[in-house]
């Protein structure tokens, strides 16, 4: 940021950045805004969780077939009878024949076209859930009292539950041998770009290493459509720490701290060795 | 014919007009009188020069329509709120939505608790993901006032929400039992 202060975040900024309508350096800038002011942090997870929910509000409907009336209404009339109030049954008349062809297509075709038509995120560079880590990284890692809703102690009950609302058995990686103890995890709204029957929630471990020094891992389901496995990439730094990220499967991870790359990517590849099948 | 190209937006539209309206049969008018209204004035769409691409473009038109006639219909109505609700449509779903059904009502009273301007701006940027531009197109308003209107609704939302019962929260966080 050439040393350049930033002393307020106008509104319009963050909310084109929960709505991904930033490009990646006005993006970064507003990710570095956050980092260093918890209190914005806390409202834009707040608007990314209002705006995944709106997104899952009658979703359902976006799979139920259409009520013939309204295929009945898309049958263009023949250009003679267009007239400013053309009766309904004239229409339904004419409705017959293309039932059947919208009935197919619709039945056939319309999965694919509902998520072909979904818009790209206008901001590509990175996943939205590595956005939403490095959010989530920042607003809980000063937290000295509930850094955790849920302590290590319980772990095997938090695993179970948070397994069950993402829908993906979840393992979580040991890092003591790193130096690393794992203090707990939380439950956290999910981003934006979920689809529709995507699990609601996502999933920050935490770590805190001898000195206080604190990682965390986010978990999120990542759309079908998205989950292709990628390599491990990085984040751009910020000064909370930068991410090492991948996908695998459909859970896409993403491991943020305070760490050079090189401890970053070795403590990644860690996480990554013991989330992968046991060798029977 | 742009009908036929528009078979793919309905099961959004419908949804569109779903959380408009807050209520089935009412969405389901919407989208039927947006449709005809569509085949009236079909002949005369054209996808501006230089604009977004065309599917987009036709998309943003059917929902300009929808926008208008639900603008009449409250009009009409001088009905500044939807009180009633589907109830009756959640024994639609299925078991696995029922953790979220509580949440789920409650945000959908909230958004009904909305004025319709805000709820309009709320959804086609969150829901529909239009540009600011794009929906201040649709919306026929500059985009300093959807901007405004947006900034509102969401926090209106936020406070609506929290006046829900503990737990409830879209953006909250949630206890782990």
């Amino acid at each position: 940021m050439d040393g350049k202060e930033v002393h307020a975040m106008n509104e319009a900024s963050l909310h084109a950045y929960v709505d991904g309508q930033l490009g990646d350096d006005e993006a970064a800038e507003v990710a570095q805004w956050l980092l260093d002011h918890p209190e914005d942090a806390r409202r834009v997870l707040a608007w990314r969780g209002q705006r995944a929910a709106l997104q899952g509000l009658h979703a359902q409907l976006l799979d139920e077939p259409l009520p013939p009336r309204l295929l009945q209404a898309l049958k263009a009339p023949p250009p003679q009878a267009v007239a400013a109030n053309a009766p309904r049954y004239r229409l339904q008349a004419l409705a017959g024949v293309a039932i059947l062809g919208l009935g197919l297509a619709l039945g056939w075709g319309s999965h694919a076209w509902l998520r072909a038509e979904r818009p790209a995120p206008l901001t590509a560079a990175v996943p939205a859930f590595v956005r939403d880590a490095a959010i989530a990284h920042a607003v809980y890692l000063p937290e000295r009292r509930h850094p955790v809703e849920v302590g290590a102690e319980q772990q095997e009950h938090l695993v179970q539950w948070l397994s069950k609302r993402l829908g993906q058995p979840l393992r979580v990686p040991a890092l003591q041998a790193e130096g690393y103890r794992l203090i707990g995890g939380r439950l956290l709204p999910a981003g934006e770009d979920e689809g529709a029957d995507a699990a609601l929630a996502r999933a920050q471990f935490m770590y805190e290493d001898e000195h206080g020094g604190r990682l965390t891992l986010y978990v999120s389901v990542v759309p079908p459509a998205q989950a292709v496995p990628t390599a491990f990439r990085f984040s751009r730094e910020e000064r909370g720490g930068r991410s090492f990220y991948w996908v695998d499967g459909r859970l896409g991870y993403a491991l943020t701290g305070p760490l050079s790359q090189q401890q970053l990517s070795l403590l990644g590849s860690r996480v990554y060795e013991q989330l992968q099948p046991a060798p029977k | 014919m742009i009908l036929d190209e528009a078979l793919p937006h309905l099961p959004r539209l419908r949804r569109h007009a779903r959380l408009l309206t807050g209520d089935a049969a009412r969405a389901d008018d919407l989208l039927q009188d947006t449709l005809e209204r569509a085949l009236l004035k079909a002949a005369l769409w054209r996808p501006e020069r230089g604009g977004p691409d065309r599917d987009a473009a036709l998309r943003a038109w059917l929902l300009s329509l929808m926008h208008k006639l639900f603008l009449n219909q409250r009009r009409d109505e001088r009905q500044h709120l939807y009180e009633e609700f589907d109830e009756a449509r959640s024994d639609e779903l299925q078991p696995s939505h029922e953790p979220a059904l509580h949440l789920r009502l409650d945000l959908e009273r909230a958004l009904a608790a909305l004025p319709a301007a805000a709820r309009e701006v709320l959804l086609l940027v969150c829901v529909e993901e239009l540009s600011y531009e794009a929906a201040a197109q649709v919306l026929e308003l500059p985009v300093g006032t959807v901007m405004s209107r947006l900034s509102r609704a969401r926090e209106r939302l936020r406070l609506l929400m929290q006046g829900a019962p503990a737990g409830a929260r879209p953006g909250g966080l949630r206890v782990v039992k």
